[in-house]
């Protein structure tokens, strides 16, 4: 069924007041928003797992304020974009060639790569296989390698539980315990994104089906094990953005307990030493709940600091 | 078998497909397609169905509450160790309603019967408090 953000609450439409838009990519039907002026420099703002576009309504009005034309799609399985069930669909190649397709189709270029969770190792490799359509990248939240993983990840309780084997389906699926209460446990103020956010979270994903990548994206998450599938395509990504050499940001949840700003932000700062941070912010995992107009500001900040387009720069 | 966090594994049978009972459809309550994500979780069916020797008989079966029975229909996958995943059918009397929430629970005493046979890193005591912590209905402690 396809919606649109008009056709959703006023919960929604009142935080997140933009026209859908919708593409083709790789075959599946992906909704994003498209705002500002057309012919102004571009922000790609790239959401993970259980979130959608939704999750940088309060980032962006101080971008489009600056003049800033502002992408947000939503990633296959996820917000109003296709949710597609069929058993190899939702791999991290995938994944990244829908990026790719979606850059391709808007044609997008002198672009901003802005990237959490899942956003990050997808979008970086469809920066990576487009480096000729990137400006700038600013990441939170996220990583690129194998090594360090976090501890969190590596914790039988609650996190390996949640995803095993039919446990997954269970928990993240049945129950979307990852949409709803994981994503509550994981920003500050609790009592404000229960009020106003979490239920359109849960809307969105609102059937136990649709909700398959939330407990397949955790399955991906190098860890050293054996059974881990992501491995090259991981390593070369750490290749990939070690070579990188664009204007760059880190901005950082200070109280984030998953990717902790100490070992992750840290790690940035390592493979990019020119970047600018960590800006640490308000904010756990969802950075985004609690620092929404900060982090559009420290945005805004960067753009404006940026040297002339540099797109797609690689250190040899 | 209240469904509670207490000890629902032990009202989980393993029986013989023999056993299945006569006039029902099986409704899906739950798949997994990936089993081999932590391979130790399709070792346990193979060793419990014995689906090494007989990979594609019937399903197999198990009883929960002493009276509610599920089928178990296990899923191979080109180039992947049998089995690749497993659908979770609730035997249902002709064409009776499920009684989903009995479901929810039943499965929950699945849940924590296949934990405590796959052993090792994973237990009980961990499925039991995640869900809690997730405010999963059937994890919740009797009051």
């Amino acid at each position: 069924m396809t919606r649109t953000i008009a056709q959703l609450p006023a919960a929604v439409t009142d935080a997140y007041p933009y026209r859908s838009r919708f593409t083709e990519v790789n075959g599946r039907r992906l909704h994003y928003i498209d705002e500002g002026p057309p012919d102004a420099p571009p922000v790609l703002l790239l959401h993970g797992n259980p979130t959608w576009g939704f999750l940088w309504r309060d980032v962006i009005p101080p971008l489009l304020a600056a003049g800033h034309r502002v992408v947000v799609p939503d990633q296959i399985g996820f917000g109003l974009s296709e949710k597609p069930s069929a058993h190899g669909e939702h791999t991290l190649d995938n994944h990244i060639a829908n990026l790719v397709a979606f850059l391709d189709g808007l044609d997008l270029v002198d672009l901003t790569f802005v990237i959490h969770d899942w956003g990050g190792p997808t979008g970086l490799g469809a920066l990576l296989a487009r480096p000729g359509r990137a400006a700038a990248v600013a990441v939170m939240s996220t990583w690129a390698w194998r090594q360090p993983s976090a501890e969190f990840h590596h914790r039988v309780l609650p996190w390996r539980t949640m995803h095993a084997p039919l446990i997954g389906p269970y928990l993240l699926g049945r129950h979307g315990a990852l949409v709803g209460r994981g994503v509550y446990l994981s920003v500050i103020d609790r009592a404000r994104f229960a009020e106003r956010a979490q239920p359109v979270y849960e809307e969105v994903l609102a059937d136990p089906d649709d909700r398959r990548l939330t407990y397949l994206w955790p399955r991906c998450i190098p860890l050293g094990l054996a059974s881990d599938i992501t491995t090259e395509r991981f390593d070369e990504l750490e290749a990939g953005v070690r070579a990188l050499d664009l204007p760059a940001t880190v901005i950082w949840g200070r109280e984030d307990d998953v990717f902790t700003a100490d070992v992750f932000a840290r790690r940035w700062l390592d493979i990019w030493p020119h970047a600018e941070g960590p800006h640490l912010v308000t904010g756990r995992h969802f950075l985004q709940e609690d620092s929404g107009p900060e982090i559009g500001r420290l945005l805004v900040d960067f753009l404006g600091r940026r040297g002339p387009r540099a797109s797609g720069k690689m250190s040899s | 078998m209240n469904g509670n966090a207490q000890d629902p594994s032990a009202a989980v049978e393993v029986l013989d497909n023999s056993a299945r009972p006569a006039g029902c459809r099986s409704v899906p309550v739950l798949a997994e397609g990936e089993l081999g994500h932590y391979p130790e979780f399709a070792a346990f069916f193979a060793a419990t169905f014995d689906l090494d020797r007989a990979p594609l008989e019937a399903p197999g079966l198990l009883r929960v509450g002493g009276e509610r029975y599920y089928e178990l229909v296990f899923v191979g996958r080109s180039g992947r160790p049998f089995p690749a995943g497993v659908e979770v059918g609730a035997l249902v009397a002709g064409v009776e309603p499920l009684d989903a929430a009995q479901a929810d629970r039943d499965l929950w005493a699945i849940l924590t019967w296949l934990v405590a046979g796959v052993g090792g890193d994973w237990t009980v005591e961990a499925l039991h408090e995640t869900g809690r912590i997730y405010r999963i209905p059937a994890a919740r402690p009797p009051t």
